[in-house]
C-alpha cells in the first residue's frame, strides 16, 4: 500500500513536470509555438572555441563572447535595444584579457512603417559583419578577418541614424547616420583604425563622421554599398596646430568604403566583399603620433558554401561545407614617413563545416591557412635572442560551438 | 573596373524592371480588414496592406486561388521587413523568410505570424 502511495506520488510528480514542460511560456517560445509579444525581451548569443596552432603545436580554448540582449517596447513608436558583451569569460582586476562592453544601447523611434530613427550607441551599416555578427549567421569559428582588421567590426559609436526602405523599389533599403569620429592617436600598425574607436566611452565628439548605405534585396541576391567618412582629431585648435594635424569636425579624415554581394538559394550560399580604408593625412598622423599609419588599406574576400543535407532532402537542419579566401593588406599604400610591415599583408584560406542540428545552434570545425609577407627588420626594435624566426605560413585548426536565441 | 561596370549595368537593368508593390490602405472594421480581390493583377501576386492602427504592414500573398496574410515583423528583434518577389527580409540582421512565412535565413528562429483569412466573391477578409 505504502509502495502504491509512493508510486502515485511519483506519477503525479512526473505528470506535473510534464505539464510544466508543455505549458511554460519559455518552452513554448523555444518550440516556436507562440508569438512573442512581451514588452520586455531577453535574448542573447555567444561562441566558445578550441584552436590548435599547428606550427607551434599549442592550443587554446576560450569563451570568445557571451552577449545578453535586453529590449523593451515603451509604445508602438518607441523601443529600447541593448547588447552587453563579455569577451573571454572573465575580467579580473589587473589581469590581462577579458572585456565587458556595451555593444549597443539605443532608442528606436518609428516615424512610419517605412522609416525609423535610432539614437544612442549603435553599429552603423558598414560591411556585413558589423550588423550581422551572430555566430549562427556566418561560417567558420572566426569572423572574416577582412571585417575584423580592415573594417573593425563590431564598430559602434554614439550618434543618430535614419533607416528606411523605398516602397517604389521593393527590396531597396537605405541608411544614413551621424556619429562621433575616430581618434587617430589610437591607430596602431597591425590593427588599423581599430584602436581609434571610442565605442561609446567618453567619446570626443569634436570629430564627427557620416555613414551611409544602400542595401538591395533582389531575387535571391543581397547587394550592398556602404561608406564612412569622418574626422580623426578631436583636439582643440591649439593642440591640433601644435601637432600639425588638420583641425575641425572632419579634419584629418578617414574614409571607409565597402561593397558586398550575397546569394542564398536552395542550400547554396555565396558572398563576396571588397573594402578600402583611405587616410590621406597619414603622414601628419605619423609625424604627430609615430604609429606607422598607412594612407590606404585594402581587403577583399569571397566565400562559397553548400548545405550538403539538401542533397538528400528538404530540411531545416544545416551541414554546410564552405571555403573562403581572404586577402588584406594593411599597408597597401604608405606615406613617405611610413615603414612597410610585410606581416600585415595577409592571405587566408579557410575551409570547414558548419552544423546546425536546430535553428539557433551551431557546431563548427574549420582549418585556417594563413600566409603573410616577411618581417621588416627595421620594425623589430628589441629582437629576442632565442626567439623562433617568423613563420610566414601558419595553420590553425578550430572547433567551436555557438548559439543565438 | 570592367566587372564593376557589368555589375552596375545589371543592377540598373534590374532596378528598371522593378515595379512598386501595390499598397492597399484598408479600414479596421471590428477586427476585420477588407481587401478587394481586384487589388491583385495578373502580373502581381503580392499586396501590402496598411492600416494606421497596425504597427506593422501585412503582406497578402496570392497562390493560385488561395491567399496568405503575413505580418511584416521580423521574429528576431521585431524589425519591419521588406519584401521582393522571392520573400521577406530584415535589413538589420539579415533574416529571411519565404512567401509562406517560413524562415529561410537566420538569425530569426520562428516563422512569421499568419492572419486568418475569409474569402467572399469580391473581398479578402483578414482577421486581426
Amino acid at each position: 500500500m505504502k509502495a502504491n502511495h509512493v508510486l502515485l506520488f511519483y506519477f503525479l510528480l512526473v505528470l506535473n513536470s510534464v505539464q510544466a514542460q508543455v505549458l511554460t511560456k519559455e518552452d513554448s517560445l523555444t518550440a516556436g509555438l507562440i508569438q512573442r509579444d512581451a514588452a520586455t525581451v531577453l535574448s542573447g548569443y555567444g561562441s566558445i572555441k578550441y584552436q590548435h596552432d599547428v606550427n607551434n603545436n599549442v592550443a587554446r580554448a576560450n569563451v570568445d563572447r557571451v552577449i545578453l540582449f535586453v529590449g523593451h517596447k515603451f509604445s508602438k513608436k518607441i523601443s529600447f535595444f541593448s547588447e552587453l558583451e563579455l569577451e573571454d569569460a572573465k575580467v579580473a582586476g589587473g589581469e590581462a584579457g577579458g572585456e565587458i562592453a556595451l555593444e549597443q544601447a539605443f532608442l528606436k523611434f518609428n516615424v512610419n512603417n517605412d522609416l525609423y530613427i535610432t539614437a544612442g550607441l549603435f553599429t552603423p551599416r558598414i560591411g556585413i559583419i558589423n550588423e550581422n555578427h551572430l555566430p549562427t549567421t556566418f561560417n567558420g569559428n572566426d569572423r572574416p578577418f577582412v571585417e575584423t582588421l580592415i573594417i573593425p567590426a563590431t564598430w559602434r559609436e554614439i550618434g543618430i541614424g535614419l533607416y528606411g526602405n523605398v516602397r517604389a523599389v521593393p527590396g531597396l533599403n537605405y541608411s544614413a547616420a551621424l556619429v562621433n569620429g575616430l581618434n587617430s592617436a589610437g591607430f596602431e600598425n597591425g590593427s588599423g583604425i581599430k584602436g581609434g574607436r571610442f565605442e561609446g566611452r567618453d567619446a570626443n565628439a569634436s570629430a564627427l563622421a557620416v555613414t551611409g548605405a544602400l542595401l538591395y534585396y533582389i531575387k535571391n541576391f543581397r547587394v550592398q554599398a556602404s561608406a564612412y567618412y569622418g574626422g580623426s582629431v578631436g583636439l582643440t585648435k591649439n593642440e591640433a596646430d601644435s601637432l600639425l594635424l588638420v583641425y575641425g569636425s572632419f579634419g584629418t579624415p578617414v574614409g571607409v568604403y565597402e561593397g558586398d554581394v550575397q546569394y542564398h538559394n536552395k542550400g547554396l550560399s555565396v558572398k563576396a566583399l571588397v573594402t578600402t580604408v583611405q587616410i590621406p593625412d597619414a603622414k601628419r598622423i605619423n609625424r604627430a603620433y609615430a604609429n606607422n599609419t598607412p594612407e590606404a588599406m585594402l581587403g577583399y574576400y569571397g566565400e562559397i558554401g553548400y548545405n550538403v543535407l539538401r542533397l538528400f532532402k528538404e530540411t531545416e537542419k544545416n551541414l554546410t561545407a564552405f571555403v573562403r579566401y581572404e586577402n588584406l593588406n594593411m599597408n597597401y599604400k604608405l606615406p613617405s614617413n611610413g615603414l612597410v610591415n610585410g606581416t600585415i599583408d595577409q592571405q587566408y584560406v579557410i575551409g570547414g563545416l558548419t552544423f546546425q542540428p536546430v535553428r539557433g545552434v551551431t557546431v563548427k570545425a574549420d582549418y585556417i591557412f594563413k600566409s603573410t609577407g616577411d618581417v621588416n627588420p627595421a620594425l623589430v626594435i628589441n629582437p629576442f635572442p632565442t626567439g623562433r624566426p617568423y613563420q610566414r605560413q601558419q595553420g590553425f585548426f578550430s572547433l567551436g560551438v555557438g548559439y543565438s536565441f | 573596373m570592367c566587372l564593376g561596370g557589368l555589375a552596375l549595368g545589371w543592377l540598373t537593368t534590374q532596378l528598371a524592371a522593378c515595379s512598386s508593390l501595390p499598397i492597399v490602405k484598408a479600414v479596421n472594421d471590428k477586427g476585420m480588414i477588407n481587401v478587394p480581390v481586384s487589388s491583385f493583377t495578373e502580373k502581381n501576386n503580392l499586396v501590402i496592406v496598411r492600416n494606421g492602427e497596425l504597427e506593422y504592414d501585412i503582406l497578402l500573398v496570392k497562390f493560385g486561388n488561395t491567399y496568405t496574410a503575413l505580418q511584416m515583423k521580423c521574429t528576431h528583434q521585431d524589425n519591419p521587413l521588406v519584401v521582393n518577389s522571392t520573400g521577406l527580409f530584415c535589413s538589420v540582421h539579415g533574416s529571411g523568410f519565404d512567401l509562406n512565412g517560413n524562415v529561410t535565413k537566420e538569425p530569426a528562429l520562428r516563422p512569421l505570424k499568419k492572419y486568418a483569412i475569409q474569402l467572399n466573391e469580391s473581398s479578402i477578409l483578414i482577421s486581426l
